[in-house]
């Protein structure tokens, strides 16, 4: 009888010992669980507050669309006071009609960011956007008329009516009208395309001669000679990885649109072969051909523009 | 009164002079922007110079810097970077000649 009262409680109990670990189990369980959600919440926590600072630092990044690629805010001194909206510029505008050279170089517009520090003092003595905006006719370095003859609209002007607020408005732009997507595709639609930035492929436009980039500005450039292109056509770069095409550089094609002056010394300072060490880290920073061609000039995705030559075996 | 009148009439022509001049100077370039366009507008030229021009040019625009830093704010702004892109093209070139001549 004991031993089947033993029985029969090992038997009885049997279940409860059960029932006890798999509590025991289910809170060891909860305690790794919660342990692990302890330390996902620390990991989540740490990588926000290492995020946090980088997301500021960089802003949201998304693929600007074709008609922003470029497009430059100026706001150096537009207060809550001034009832003029920061400037939007859109290099694309400019570009089609101008090379960089006659901006960057000949009117001294920097190529950094709030570099210049333009005021509207400064257009209406006929500096910077006011050397070609100020109400009278521009003419090229052969005396050929631009812009259809018609005067180019002037920059800013200290006297101004209500009705001179649009064409303010033309520039002072921001967050007032944006025309600039109908415009783009206006003007983009004969064009040559490509696959990143504008989407378009401004050095075959200019080669197949849809569009005439104008150098120089009489009144506003300095009269010289047309420039006589490199003889050397090509330059081959070799990559740094093996599996990587090689690149072909053409001075050729860069001095059209920039000129000597827009490259060297100032972002290509060295002369001496090998010195200058170009990596992709350091040009994707805005160094050397990423000085261009992180915002302007075809993007970094567009690995093939540059790196082109065929892989051998 | 007849006095008076020769007076404001020499101070009327004095005023009138003044003011030509003024307005001739203006648009007249200044010596030292004419040397500025006869340096800057040869840095497209500068691969065909020799070593001895192209220093020559360099010193010319150094000597342009004080000049320029004379003129008023905006114009300091324009053309010192201006000169300094120039000069930099110039000192480039000759270096590279340099480089390639010490090979």
């Amino acid at each position: 009888l004991r031993n089947f009262v033993v029985e029969n409680d090992v038997a009885t109990a049997m279940p409860c010992v059960m029932v006890a670990l798999k509590c025991l189990q289910f809170t060891q369980f909860l305690l790794w669980r919660w342990a692990m959600m302890q330390k996902i919440r620390a990991a989540i926590a740490l990588m926000l507050a290492f995020a946090a600072p980088l997301c500021a630092q960089s802003g949201p990044k998304r693929r600007p669309l074709p008609y922003q690629y470029g497009r430059v805010i100026l706001n150096n001194y537009t207060t809550d006071k001034t009832w003029v909206a920061p400037v939007v510029f859109d290099h694309w505008r400019h570009r089609a009609k101008f090379t960089c050279r006659l901006c960057h170089v000949d009117i001294g517009f920097m190529m950094k960011a709030g570099g210049t520090g333009i005021r509207a003092a400064d257009n209406m003595s006929g500096y910077y956007c006011g050397a070609c905006h100020g109400g009278k006719a521009l003419f090229d370095g052969n005396g050929k008329a631009l812009n259809d003859g018609k005067p180019v609209f002037a920059a800013c002007s200290n006297s101004m009516t209500e009705n001179d607020r649009l064409r303010c408005e033309r520039c002072h732009s921001q967050g007032i009208s944006d025309k600039s997507d109908a415009d783009f595709l206006r003007f983009a639609q004969p064009l040559p395309k490509e696959r990143f930035g504008n989407g378009l492929d401004w050095q075959q436009a200019e080669e197949q001669g849809m569009i005439h980039p104008v150098d120089i500005v009489k009144g506003i450039s300095m009269a010289k000679k047309p420039m006589a292109l490199p003889k050397e056509k090509e330059q081959l770069l070799t990559a740094k990885v093996v599996t990587m095409p090689n690149i072909i550089f053409s001075h050729q094609k860069h001095t059209v649109w920039n000129g000597c002056e827009s490259c060297h010394p100032d972002p290509f300072a060295s002369v001496k072969k090998g010195e200058l060490s170009y990596t992709m880290s350091s040009i994707f920073q805005g160094k050397f051909c990423g000085t261009c061609h992180t915002s302007v000039a075809f993007p970094l995705t567009n690995c093939q523009r540059c790196h082109s030559t065929p892989v051998g075996p | 009164m007849r006095k008076l009148r020769i007076a404001a009439i020499l101070i009327f022509i004095g005023l009138l002079s003044l003011s030509g001049a003024r307005a001739a100077a203006g648009d007249a370039p200044e010596a030292w922007q004419k040397e500025f366009e006869a340096v800057c507008s040869q840095t497209q030229d500068a691969m065909g110079f020799t070593p001895q021009q192209l220093q020559t040019l360099v010193h010319r625009c150094d000597a342009l810097v004080p000049q320029i830093e004379k003129l008023d704010d905006v114009r300091k702004r324009v053309f010192l970077p201006r000169l300094r892109q120039c000069r930099g093209v110039f000192t480039y070139v000759l270096e590279s000649k340099n480089e390639s001549g010490s090979k």
